[in-house]
């Protein structure tokens, strides 16, 4: 089984990316899974984003330097198992901080840091993580397995939820390009029935897979590339 | 002649039954899609239409957008309570405690008077979709998607509510469209929906129905069948019998089919889910091989779409008196509609003998795509104004007339 590393894009690699991702050819096996420019020609999304009435972007950012040690720069976090929360639906960010705050979600750091966050402080985190840019995590990708996940993705409708590019909408989280260790680990944690779940949709949804689909659903989205034109977008 | 005929027939029939297999076989792995996206036709597959998503926060009265809404004269509404992310059905407890429901939220709040001004408390945290709320004999009870609880002696322990009690536990498995509604019969019981958990499917046997337990939990009976997802209910002042509404399937198109209002004078009654659709029209898969006239029909069509959900009857005296006895019916939709509509109250007017009179009490919670205000479940105040939670502001409004 090969590994590939995510990485800069080359002529060759444009080539590649326009056969599969907008030809749908099958996919030659000697690619990197990156496909920024394909995806941005394909995205004809426009979205707006849409933020809790009264949030404050620029208090927000002030806000945020407490997440700076493990979210990261602009909420691009490079700690395996750490989401980035750059280009993260505001909606999506403001529910999970009330889980935390609510006991809905745990977790040994958020958990202790959410308790002590009013609306306010939540509205303006999530409004300034969702104007930020999100970023590719740097991962290797096995190409076997992306190729494997998309299908998957597709049968499983996560599209319908997620957006066609899975860049999230409104309460729903973007994943494309996130974290590959946090995904695996909210995936198998849904299928166990013990990650938290807003509406009990991901839970449902989690049930069917193996661990083998798991793998492969984490190794397509990890190395979906983020597409900016759609970022923190409800496209609704 | 007939021999061969009939092996014809059978040879047919194994033929389509081994095609059957064969596609169930070749679509392995495809999982249905998210229940509000089921029975969507592949050409409508990038539809941008999808259910208005819960807000995290609520909105603060200041900020909602109020005096949009278009009352008949004499009547006014002004925000009575804010600051409860997600309200919807609401309950009074026996010494002046109003409780407020949520779904995703996951709250139940009290507004309890303090000194003549109102306070909000949130009592009870991180429930599944705790919808639907009734009170007796100083409990309150709580209908989650597992199951229904009470909560004993709430009004004397709002700051620390005591450990529930498991009333009734409703049959598993089944999340969509199983938030809930209480209504409490004139029989005593305590009456629920069970909704399909799909957008158009051949629901199990234990869903798509109005059913109704003893408060202590036995006695468990389906009411009506063929309800695909009743929210609201309420029984006549004068006969005491049923009416409820259901929301109608989606994808089908802009104005088909109608959300409807149904009277079930008696248990029993087949309302038509799925197989039939606003009491006329067979549903184009289900309804194979069917027929509408098997089914009792709608008392009413309300609009497609339009998402009916508190329902109540007048009984109060504020109001001028053409009012006594007539259906409140709150909108809190469309979504699943390229042009909104709803989004409003509606009075119905059931005189004995002659048909419902259907008529606007309170619009302007959208205009265009714009949508102000969602007006979601219905309380009546003891001086007989009306209380309106709305589930996107999270707030309550009240509603009174003044001669």
């Amino acid at each position: 089984m090969r590994r590939y590393t995510v990485a800069a894009m080359g002529p060759a690699l444009y080539t590649a990316v326009i056969r599969y991702w907008v030809l749908m050819l099958p996919r030659p096996r000697r690619i990197t899974v990156a496909p920024v420019v394909a995806l941005a020609i394909i995205s004809t999304t426009t979205a707006l984003v849409s933020v809790a009435p009264g949030a404050d972007i620029e208090a927000g950012r002030r806000k945020a330097e407490a997440c700076l040690p493990c979210h990261g720069a602009s909420g691009n976090a490079i700690t395996p198992g750490t989401p980035s929360l750059a280009g993260m639906p505001a909606f999506y960010t403001h529910w999970q901080l009330i889980m935390y705050r609510d006991g809905r979600r745990r977790d040994v750091q958020m958990s202790p840091f959410a308790v002590n966050l009013s609306d306010a402080d939540m509205a303006d985190l999530a409004a300034y993580y969702a104007g930020q840019t999100p970023r590719v995590r740097p991962v290797e990708i096995d190409a076997t397995r992306a190729v494997a996940g998309r299908p998957l993705a597709q049968s499983l409708h996560c599209g319908s939820c997620h957006g066609p590019q899975l860049m999230g909408q409104n309460q729903v989280a973007r994943l494309a390009g996130q974290d590959f260790d946090y995904l695996l680990k909210r995936l198998r944690g849904y299928k166990a029935k013990t990650t938290s779940d807003l509406d009990g949709m991901m839970t449902m949804v989690a049930q069917s897979l193996s661990e083998e689909d798991i793998q492969n659903l984490v190794h397509f989205m990890a190395g979906a590339a983020p597409t900016p034109a759609s970022a923190g977008g409800d496209g609704r | 002649m007939r021999f061969a005929r009939s092996t014809g027939i059978i040879l047919v029939v194994l033929l389509a039954l081994g095609a059957w297999f064969l596609s169930l076989g070749s679509s392995e792995g495809q999982q249905p899609p998210p229940a509000w996206k089921q029975g969507q036709p592949p050409e409508l597959a990038n539809s941008p239409l999808a259910p208005v998503p819960a807000p995290p926060t609520p909105t603060p009265a200041a900020k909602i957008p109020i005096n949009k809404v278009k009352l008949p004269s004499g009547f006014s509404i002004n925000v009575w309570a804010d600051g409860m992310n997600n309200a919807r059905q609401m309950a009074w407890g026996s010494k002046g405690t109003l409780f407020v429901g949520t779904r995703v939220a996951g709250n139940v709040y009290a507004v309890v008077d303090k000194s003549g001004k109102r306070e909000v408390k949130t009592i009870l945290k991180g429930l599944a979709q705790p919808s639907g709320l009734a009170f007796k004999d100083g409990a309150l009870y709580v209908a989650t998607i597992p199951n229904l609880v009470k909560y004993e002696n709430i009004e004397a322990n709002l700051d620390n509510p005591p450990a529930p009690t498991v009333v009734y536990t409703f049959p598993p498995r089944e999340t969509h469209h199983n938030w809930r509604f209480l209504a409490w019969g004139p029989d005593g019981k305590l009456y629920f929906n069970m909704g399909a958990p799909c957008n158009i499917c051949m629901p199990p046997d234990t869903h798509a129905n109005v059913s109704r337990v003893n408060p202590d939990g036995t006695g468990f009976e389906y009411v009506a069948f063929g309800v695909r997802n009743s929210t609201g209910a309420d029984f006549h002042p004068v006969t005491k019998e049923l009416y409820f509404v259901s929301h109608g399937r989606d994808w089908a198109g802009d104005d088909f089919p109608n959300d409807t209002l149904h009277h079930a004078p008696k248990k029993g009654l087949h309302f038509g889910y799925p197989y039939c659709h606003q009491g006329d029209t067979p549903d184009p898969d289900f309804g194979k091989g069917r027929s509408c006239s098997e089914f009792a029909p709608p008392l009413l069509k309300l609009g497609a779409h339009i998402a009916p959900i508190g329902t109540r009857f007048y009984t109060g005296n504020q109001f001028p008196p053409e009012y006594r006895n007539r259906l409140f019916i709150a909108q809190k939709g469309s979504w699943n509609r390229s042009v909104k509509q709803g989004y409003r109250i509606m009075t119905v007017d059931l005189k004995p003998g002659q048909p419902p009179k259907y008529e606007v009490f309170a619009e302007g919670c959208h205009e265009g795509s714009t949508v102000h205000c969602r007006p979601t479940h219905i309380e009546w105040m003891p001086d007989g104004s009306m209380l309106l939670s709305d589930d996107y502001h999270g707030a309550i409004y009240q509603i009174s007339y003044k001669r």
